[in-house]
C-alpha cells in the first residue's frame, strides 16, 4: 500500500457532518419545550425518550388525573411534535422518529379508549405503493410521520392495482391520497389513476413520491402533487386541511416544505 | 446444484487484489473475459416511462435504440469490450415482453462482434417480485405466484440468449426495511445475514441450473434490498436518516449473504450495486461489478473512486433512456464509464494499477464510515471472519459485523476515521449489542424468533423453511 505519510487529506474531503454536528443533548434541547404541567410533562417524556414498554403504566396514571383528550393533545401529541423538532435540527434520527411514534401510538389507543365516541381525527390519508412496485420503506416512513400528526392513515401497502385504489379512494374519502414508486415504468400509475379520480369527479390532491418521481413528473397531470422526502408529508398535510386544492399547493410547494 | 461454503480465502493478502484481476474469470459473450487482466464498462439503463406497455416498443427501446446506441459509441470511441446490462422492468415478468429485447439484444451484439470485433455481451438481471407476506417460496403465493415467476424469468432470459444471469433477491427485505428505520442491527443480522443467506441459496441453486442447462454463466447477487437501503438513507454528509456507522456494519454483514450465491453455483461477476464486493472477492476470488463516481445518474454515494479499487466491470449503476447534448443518455454514460476503465487499464499496461489502485483508495478512505470499512484492506479483514466459521451462516454474519465495528472503532481511536458523536454512540451500541450474542446458532435463531415475531411486520418463518 501507497504510504500517505504527510499527506493532508483535508485538501482531499471535508467531513462537514463532523463539523456541523449538533452537540446539545435531547434533554438540553427538549427541556424548554416540554409542557410546564407536571403530569403532561411526565405523558410527554415517555414519547420523547421512547419508552415504550411503559408509556402504557404511565398513561393509566395520568389518566386518573386528566382528562383523556387532554393527556392525548399536551402530552402524547406534545411529546411527539419535541420529537419533530430534534428531529429536524438532527439531534434525533429516523430510528428515533419511528420509536417514538411506536410509543405514542400506544399511549393513544389507551387514552382514546376512555374517549367518550372516539378521538377526531384531522382527516384521512390513504396511502399506496403504486401497481408493480415492491417498494415501499419510503412510504411506511411518511405513513409514521402523518399518522403521528394525527391523520388516520389507510395504509394500503405495495403493489397496489390501480382498481384497488380507486375503489379504497371512493369508499373512505380521504382528504388526500398518496402514491410512492421506484421505478419509472411503475410510476406511470399515478397519472392513471389521477385521471380516473377526476372522471368521477374526485378532486382531492394525489401525492406522487418515491425515488423514480420527480416535482416535474408529479406536476405534470391534474391532481398530482410533489412530496421530496417523507417529512414535507404531514406539512403539506397541514395546507391540505386548511382547504388548499392540488393547484394551490403546487404554487406554494417551496413556502410549504420550506426547512424540510 | 450442490452447496460449498467458502471456508478459506482466495487471495493471500489484501495487497493481491487490484482492479481487472480475479482469481477465477469467467468468458462468456461474444470474446467477453471478466476479471482476466482488464477492467470492462458495464452500461445498464432504463427504458423511458411507456414503453413497457407494447412488446414491439419495448423490444426497440431496448435493442433499436438503448444497445445499438451504446455499441456505436464504443466503436466511436474506441473501446473493445463493453457488458450491457439489461435490469427487467417488473412487466418483463411476461415473456411476450422480455424474451424479444434479450433474442434483440443478443443478436445486436453478435453483429457488432462480427463487424467490427467488438467483445460484448449481456447481463440479464431478472426481477425478484416476492413479498415475504403473501410467501417467500414455491406454492406459497396464490395471489400472485411470484416465487414461480421468478424462475420463469430464469429461464426466459436463459433460453433467450442471455449472457450472464442475474438477479437482486430480496430475501430477507423485511426484516431489513425493519432494522433500517428502526435502527436495529440484531434485525438486520437475523434477517439478512441469517435468513437471507437462506433464502440466497435455495434461490440460486435453482438459478445455477437452469443456467447450466442453457449454457448460461450465472453471475451473481447483491443486498440492494437490504445494506443499500441503509446506505441511501444514511445518504450524504449532512442527511443521516440512518447513522453512517449502522449503515457501514450492515454492509458487512451483507457480504456474508451476497457469497451465498457464489456458493449456490453462480460463477461471477456479482451484481454492481453490491458494494459489498471487495469482501465477496477477497473471499471468493470471483470477480465483480461496481458503481461510484461514474453512477451519478443514478445516485450519490461516500466512496466514489475507492469503490474502483478491485472491480472488474465497472458500471454506471442505471441511467433513463433520453437525449442529452452528447448523445443518448447511455452514450454518455458509457462514455463517462468506457474512459474510466481505459485509465484502469492503461494502469495495468504501464504496470501502475496498484498505485491507482491505492489512489482510489485513499481519496475516500476516511470520507465515511462504509468506505472506511470497504478500503481493501478492511475489506479483506472482514472477509477472513467470514471465511473462518464459512460454514455457519449466522457466525459468519455476525463475525463481520463485530470486525466491521471493531475496524470503525480502532480507526476511530487511532484518530485516522473521524466520527460524530451520534456515529459514535450508535457505534458503541452496536458492538455492545453484537458482542453479547450467542455463538450458537440455534440459540440465537430461539432468541430472534421471540424478538420480531410480534415487530417484525411479514414475521414468517416458512418463508425461509423454518
Amino acid at each position: 500500500m501507497l504510504s500517505c505519510e504527510g499527506a493532508d487529506f483535508t485538501k482531499v474531503l471535508k467531513r462537514y457532518d463532523i463539523e456541523q454536528q449538533v452537540v446539545l443533548s435531547p434533554e438540553e434541547m427538549a427541556r424548554k419545550m416540554l409542557p410546564s404541567d407536571e403530569i403532561f410533562r411526565k405523558v410527554a417524556e415517555e414519547v420523547l425518550y421512547m419508552r415504550f414498554r411503559t408509556v402504557g403504566p404511565v398513561v393509566m396514571e395520568a389518566l386518573k388525573q386528566r382528562n383523556p383528550l387532554d393527556i392525548i393533545n399536551n402530552g402524547l401529541v406534545a411529546g411527539m411534535e419535541c420529537v419533530a423538532k430534534l428531529y429536524a435540527e438532527h439531534v434525533y434520527y429516523l430510528p428515533e422518529i419511528m420509536m417514538a411514534a411506536k410509543t405514542m401510538e400506544i399511549g393513544i389507543a389507551l387514552a382514546e379508549k376512555q374517549v367518550p365516541g372516539g378521538r377526531e381525527s384531522k382527516g384521512t390519508v390513504i396511502m399506496h405503493a403504486a401497481e408493480g412496485d415492491p417498494h415501499d420503506i419510503g412510504k411506511n416512513i411518511a405513513a409514521v410521520m402523518v399518522r403521528s400528526s394525527g391523520y388516520n392513515v389507510i395504509d394500503m401497502g405495495r403493489d397496489v392495482p390501480i382498481v384497488d385504489f380507486i375503489a379504497k379512494v371512493e369508499e373512505e374519502k380521504p382528504i388526500f391520497a398518496s402514491g410512492t414508486a421506484l421505478m419509472t415504468t411503475t410510476m406511470s400509475a399515478f397519472p392513471t389513476e389521477a385521471k380516473i379520480l377526476k372522471e368521477k369527479g374526485i378532486e382531492i390532491p394525489l401525492m406522487g413520491c418515491g425515488g423514480a418521481v420527480n416535482r416535474e413528473f408529479a406536476n405534470s397531470y391534474d391532481l398530482g402533487i410533489y412530496s421530496e422526502k417523507a417529512p414535507q408529508t404531514p406539512l403539506i398535510a397541514e395546507k391540505i386541511r386548511q382547504g388548499y386544492d392540488w393547484k394551490r399547493i403546487r404554487e406554494e410547494w417551496d413556502e410549504i416544505v420550506k426547512g424540510e | 446444484m450442490a452447496v460449498t461454503r467458502y471456508t478459506s480465502m482466495a487471495y493471500d493478502s489484501a495487497d493481491d487484489m487490484v482492479f481487472g484481476f480475479a482469481k477465477k474469470p469467467v468468458s462468456y459473450g461474444f470474446g467477453l473475459k471478466i476479471g482476466a487482466g482488464y477492467v470492462i464498462p458495464e452500461i445498464n439503463y432504463a427504458p423511458r416511462p411507456g414503453t413497457e406497455k407494447d412488446p414491439a416498443k419495448l423490444r426497440k427501446e431496448y435493442v433499436d435504440y438503448i444497445t445499438k446506441d451504446v455499441l456505436d459509441r464504443a466503436v466511436t470511441v474506441g473501446f473493445p469490450n463493453v457488458q450491457l446490462e439489461t435490469e427487467w422492468v417488473s412487466q418483463m415478468n411476461q415473456a411476450k415482453l422480455s424474451a424479444p429485447v434479450v433474442e434483440g439484444q443478443k443478436e445486436m451484439c453478435e453483429k457488432y462482434h462480427e463487424e467490427y470485433g467488438v467483445n460484448c455481451g449481456t447481463r440479464q438481471t431478472i426481477p425478484d417480485q416476492r413479498e415475504a407476506d403473501h410467501g417467500l417460496r414455491t406454492g406459497m403465493d396464490a395471489a400472485h405466484q411470484y416465487p414461480e415467476k421468478l424462475f420463469e424469468c430464469a429461464e426466459i432470459a436463459c433460453e433467450n440468449g442471455a449472457d450472464n444471469l442475474s438477479c437482486e433477491t430480496v430475501g430477507g427485505k423485511e426484516f431489513a426495511d425493519y432494522a433500517v428505520t428502526n435502527g436495529d442491527i440484531i434485525a438486520f443480522l437475523f434477517g439478512v445475514g441469517y435468513l437471507g443467506s437462506i433464502d440466497m441459496t435455495y434461490v440460486w441453486q435453482e438459478f445455477s441450473e437452469i443456467a447450466k442447462k442453457n449454457m448460461c454463466v450465472a453471475g451473481g447477487d447483491t443486498n440492494c434490498s437490504g445494506a443499500n437501503v441503509a446506505m441511501f438513507m444514511a445518504g450524504g454528509m449532512m442527511d443521516q436518516d440512518v447513522q453512517k456507522t449502522f449503515s457501514a456494519v450492515t454492509r458487512a454483514i451483507s457480504a456474508a449473504r451476497t457469497l451465498a450465491a457464489w456458493e449456490s453455483g453462480a460463477m461471477g461477476p456479482d451484481k454492481d450495486c453490491g458494494y459489498e464486493g471487495p469482501i465477496v472477492k477477497a473471499i471468493a476470488g470471483k470477480p465483480c461489478a461496481q458503481e461510484g463516481k461514474n453512477c451519478q445518474c443514478a445516485h450519490c454515494d461516500l466512496q466514489g473512486n475507492l469503490i474502483a479499487q478491485c472491480c472488474d466491470l465497472w458500471s454506471n449503476e442505471s441511467v433513463e433512456y433520453h437525449p442529452e447534448f452528447g448523445g443518448s443518455s447511455v452514450q454518455c454514460w458509457f462514455g463517462s464509464i468506457g474512459y474510466e476503465s481505459a485509465l484502469m487499464n492503461t494502469a495495468i499496461q504501464l504496470k501502475q494499477e496498484k498505485t491507482l489502485r491505492d489512489l482510489y483508495m485513499y481519496t475516500d478512505r476516511t470520507r465515511g464510515p462504509e468506505a472506511y470499512v470497504l478500503a481493501y484492506d478492511h475489506a479483506y479483514e472482514i472477509g477472513k471472519v467470514i471465511a473462518q466459521d464459512g460454514n455457519d451462516l449466522y457466525l459468519r454474519a455476525k463475525n463481520a459485523g463485530l470486525k466491521a465495528a471493531y475496524i470503525l472503532l480502532k480507526g476511530y481511536e487511532s484518530k485516522e476515521l473521524g466520527l460524530t458523536a451520534k456515529q459514535l454512540d450508535t457505534l458503541q451500541d452496536i458492538n455492545k449489542k453484537l458482542s453479547a450474542l450467542p455463538d450458537d446458532a440455534d440459540k440465537f435463531v430461539d432468541y430472534a424468533i421471540k424478538e420480531f415475531k410480534d415487530t417484525v411486520p411479514n414475521f414468517n418463518m416458512k418463508n425461509y423453511d423454518l
